[in-house]
């Protein structure tokens, strides 16, 4: 039995984890788990802050490599066997219609969820000093993820995807002097086809995911040196933004201060410099305020997880992913629309082409990116940024209610059709 | 709360796990199953001893499929249909009977949705016979599945298929060609009927679109031809069988293998003898044509016969629109076309041919071919209803010469004519004689002068 029990050592490497040092060092001498620290802030762990929504998109994100990945072993990037292979995992592949269903589901909560999390990083505040950066990195994400749930739209080489990806494109080409050339790029000629299939393929399947896994490390390693998600605003210290100092300031002006170690604690001391850290510091009396990561952070983490497969899942089982008939550029649905995140552009588009298709979808990422240097009010209660909290609203309202109108309320020819209205198209 | 956590999650685990069972057993139990159990069932009732009925009831179930590269197409249809191909299921219930009378078109090497229509790739058999959403051809009605025949059998006779000659016929007699494109040859006035066959179209719709066109399709400017309902039926299957897919060398019907033989026929039907002669038998408008084949390679030969303009800039031999297994025909004709043949062709004509029977047989090859009949009549004896019309009828062409020379109904023909009143009730854009001058070259437009000169009646004298 002697031997097992070194054997199981040799991989663990840590005391039991009835011990507190087991608990910690379960978190720092693990790969994959050192990402978190080895003790979190209780107030972080609540629902009601954070929702959840990052790790439930991170999850996503892991269903969709997965089930993606199993999607490629039954796909040919060509028509039309392309098309061929959607029949085949509908109707003959074992659990393919479940395979592919579960990926185009989790691939429009991603988008979702991505929004979301955007949302509750804004109203608390989270990309305020110092993790401002931190935000652009994730505004890249939202717009990674919109690329990557546009370039798999194209795949299934049916109607729908036909005709959603000339319009999506179309949109893009209206950019004054590139556009033309951006999409000629993109579609590798002048319509979707043959070239424009492989070049989506290539992005989805290659270019956008590396893309994604790169950003969403260094993503989760700036969450993990700002000291952890930011802290709820009902826990705010009193001024505390003031006492952060980045690095490369003067030691004079901000001294190291060492606080007395207390008998049972351990440091681990890396490099010696000038300055105080740029994250936040953490006081005896708020160690207080903290627990082991195990198990209090990852047991819920395990349960978001949970939440968010099992959520997947059941939609997969009573709702198929859309499948039209095969692309035919010879048939034009009348509307022909684009996929529904990018209706609120479409809508915007059908009043005014440069100012819809170009400016305010430019000036939007633009204001997105730039929105922790604009907003240089270092303060994150709600009472106190009273402006942003309504810009933003209004955009995200704004957004919400053109992907409405231009999901629902437009029928043949862009003509405003309620939903309840039925409008049977005249034959040719 | 730690410990209620912690029941959650084992809870969502086990709720995943049932989940995947469910979405298992969902796989597991497609609806072909139960119809391959119960042919098993039936065929294991043949079996003469226990021993052998268990054995055909231990047959591993799986799914059929005839994968057709030359039909673009895979069909799955014989995973229930399970009996097609075999006789002794004459009696059979169900999916699972024989069909009688297919001869060579065995399902193993024709499929079944060719003909039939249907998804071929689905295995249930909601999706399996078309009749869901997002699917444009969904089973023929039994009456019409014959029509399908015409996908392959594109020239000539169709045996057992009267409707689909006489539909031809009509097409290519009544002028549809006039509104209507086909294979890229046609007005444009109507929809391009290319794939029409192909199209979502159900027959029932066509039918009564040929008996009343704007009964179905309200301000169509298509007239009302007054089919009966026979020719109704007999363009419906026309329409029906029309594609332009290439169906393959294998399945091109036997008629369709270029065979000196139905060259010869071709050579005869189309009149060439009027223009070319074969070793000085014949007319000199064209060129000879003994030994044609050994001056110019096969792909010249093809080239000339589809487009002769291209070959020859000014060239007078109109286009034929001969599918590419007719002209491979003709071409192996001429390869062993004697002087004798040309006698035996003129003999059977019972009269000389002179240079202008030659311009006035181009003029109504062109007549018949770019759809002037369409709105003048066969005959060339108007009557086809046009509001924007004087009379609200397109006038006979039988009397021009009374009223114009030919050089005034060249100029017509060519520059087209403004149509002398707009009535609301017609179609927009009015309908009227449209300028040709873009379509047909002025060697064409002189042999249509030429075709209705030849056909004037002379006024009575008095």
């Amino acid at each position: 039995m002697k031997w097992i029990r070194e054997i199981w050592q040799s991989i663990v490497r840590r005391d039991p984890l009835s011990t507190d040092k087991g608990k910690s060092e379960l978190v720092f001498l693990n790969v994959w788990l050192h990402i978190h620290p080895a003790k979190v802030k209780k107030e972080n762990l609540r629902f009601k802050y954070s929702f959840y929504l990052g790790f439930i998109t991170f999850f996503l994100f892991l269903i969709l490599l997965t089930t993606g990945i199993a999607l490629m072993c039954y796909y040919r990037p060509y028509p039309p066997a392309a098309y061929q292979d959607m029949k085949d995992l509908q109707f003959a592949v074992f659990m393919g219609s479940f395979l592919r269903n579960m990926h185009r589901w989790a691939a429009h909560a991603m988008v979702v969820c991505v929004f979301l999390h955007m949302c509750r990083v804004f109203y608390t505040g989270s990309y305020k000093k110092p993790r401002q950066f931190n935000w652009v990195v994730g505004v890249m994400l939202l717009l990674l993820t919109l690329g990557l749930s546009f370039t798999g739209y194209l795949l299934p080489w049916d109607q729908l995807a036909y005709w959603a990806i000339t319009v999506g494109t179309n949109i893009g080409s209206y950019a004054p002097l590139v556009g033309g050339q951006l999409r000629e790029l993109l579609l590798g000629g002048h319509a979707v086809g043959e070239a424009a299939l492989l070049r989506f393929y290539v992005l989805h399947v290659a270019v956008l995911p590396s893309l994604v896994i790169l950003l969403t490390i260094v993503h989760f390693w700036r969450v993990r040196k700002d000291g952890g998600l930011s802290r709820p605003i009902w826990k705010l210290k009193p001024q505390k933004t003031e006492a952060l100092v980045t690095i490369g300031a003067p030691a004079a002006v901000a001294p190291l201060q060492v606080t007395a170690a207390s008998k049972d604690k351990t440091y681990g001391l890396m490099e010696v410099v000038t300055g105080k850290p740029i994250f936040e510091t953490v006081t005896p009396e708020e160690e207080k305020d903290t627990v082991f990561s195990y198990p209090y952070a990852f047991v819920r983490e395990a349960v978001a997880l949970m939440a968010t497969v099992t959520s997947i899942m059941a939609i997969s089982l009573f709702f198929n992913a859309p499948l039209e008939e095969m692309a035919n550029p010879a048939v034009t649905p009348n509307p022909a629309k684009a996929p529904w995140y990018f209706l609120g552009l479409q809508e915007l588009v059908s009043h005014s082409a440069l100012l819809g298709g170009v400016v305010v979808p430019a000036l939007m990422v633009v204001a997105l990116i730039l929105i922790p240097y604009i907003d240089r009010n270092p303060s994150r209660r709600p009472r106190e940024r009273k402006w942003a909290i309504w810009l933003f609203t209004f955009f995200v309202v704004a957004n919400i209610i053109l992907i409405i109108v231009g999901t629902f309320f437009r029928g043949p020819g862009w003509a405003w059709v309620p939903p309840w209205v039925h409008v049977v198209a005249r034959p040719e | 709360m730690e410990r209620k956590l912690q029941q959650l999650f084992f809870a969502l685990s086990l709720l995943a796990l049932v989940l995947i069972l469910v979405a298992e057993w969902q796989a597991s139990t497609p609806s072909w199953k139960p119809y391959q159990r119960k042919f098993l069932q039936l065929e294991a009732q043949e079996e003469p001893n226990a021993v052998s009925k268990a054995a055909v009831l231990a047959t591993p179930l799986a799914i059929n499929q005839v994968v057709l590269p030359g039909l673009q197409r895979v069909d799955r249809c014989t995973t229930c249909h399970l009996g097609v191909e075999d006789p002794t299921m004459k009696n059979a219930p169900g999916p699972f009977h024989y069909h009688a009378g297919l001869g060579p078109h065995v399902p193993s090497k024709f499929g079944c949705t060719i003909c039939h229509g249907g998804q071929g790739l689905a295995t249930d058999m909601k999706d399996a016979h078309g009749n869901v959403a997002f699917w444009q051809t969904p089973l023929l009605p039994a009456d019409y599945v014959r029509a399908s025949c015409g996908r392959c059998h594109k020239e000539g006779d169709v045996p057992g298929v009267p409707e689909l000659t006489e539909g031809r016929h009509l097409f290519e007699t009544e002028g549809c060609h006039g509104c209507h494109k086909l294979n890229g040859v046609g007005g444009s006035i109507g929809p391009d009927l290319t794939e029409e066959g192909a199209n979502h179209r159900s027959p029932e719709w066509l039918e009564r679109h040929f008996l009343a066109p704007n009964a179905v399709s309200p301000g169509s400017a298509m007239p009302n031809f007054h089919f009966t309902r026979e020719q109704a039926r007999a363009l419906t299957y026309y329409m029906l069988s029309l594609t332009s897919g290439d169906m393959g060398s294998y399945y091109s019907s036997e008629r369709l293998i270029p065979s000196p033989e139905y060259g010869r026929q071709l050579f005869v039907e189309k009149d060439c003898i009027v223009c070319h002669a074969i070793g000085g038998v014949g007319a000199k408008v064209g060129p000879d044509l003994l030994g044609v084949t050994k001056r110019h390679s096969d792909e010249w030969l093809d080239e000339q016969l589809v487009n002769p303009e291209l070959v020859y800039p000014g060239s007078s031999m109109p286009k034929y629109d001969l599918e590419s297994n007719a002209r491979k025909a003709l071409v192996a004709f001429l390869a062993s076309a004697t002087p004798k043949d040309a006698q035996d062709i003129l003999a059977s004509k019972g009269h000389a041919l002179t240079p202008e029977d030659a311009a006035i047989e181009a003029g109504k090859q062109d007549f018949a071919r770019f759809g002037c009949a369409g709105c003048h009549g066969t005959e060339l004896q108007g009557g086809v209803a046009n509001p924007n019309a004087q009379g609200e009828q397109v006038p006979s062409l039988l009397h021009v010469s009374d009223d114009y020379t030919k050089e005034e109904v060249i100029g017509i023909i060519r520059d087209g004519r403004v149509s002398p009143m707009d009535n609301p009730k017609g179609s927009a854009p009015p309908l009227y004689m449209p300028s040709w001058k873009n379509v047909l070259s002025n060697e064409d437009i002189n042999h249509i002068a030429d075709f209705l000169w030849s056909k004037q009646q002379k006024k009575e004298s008095w």
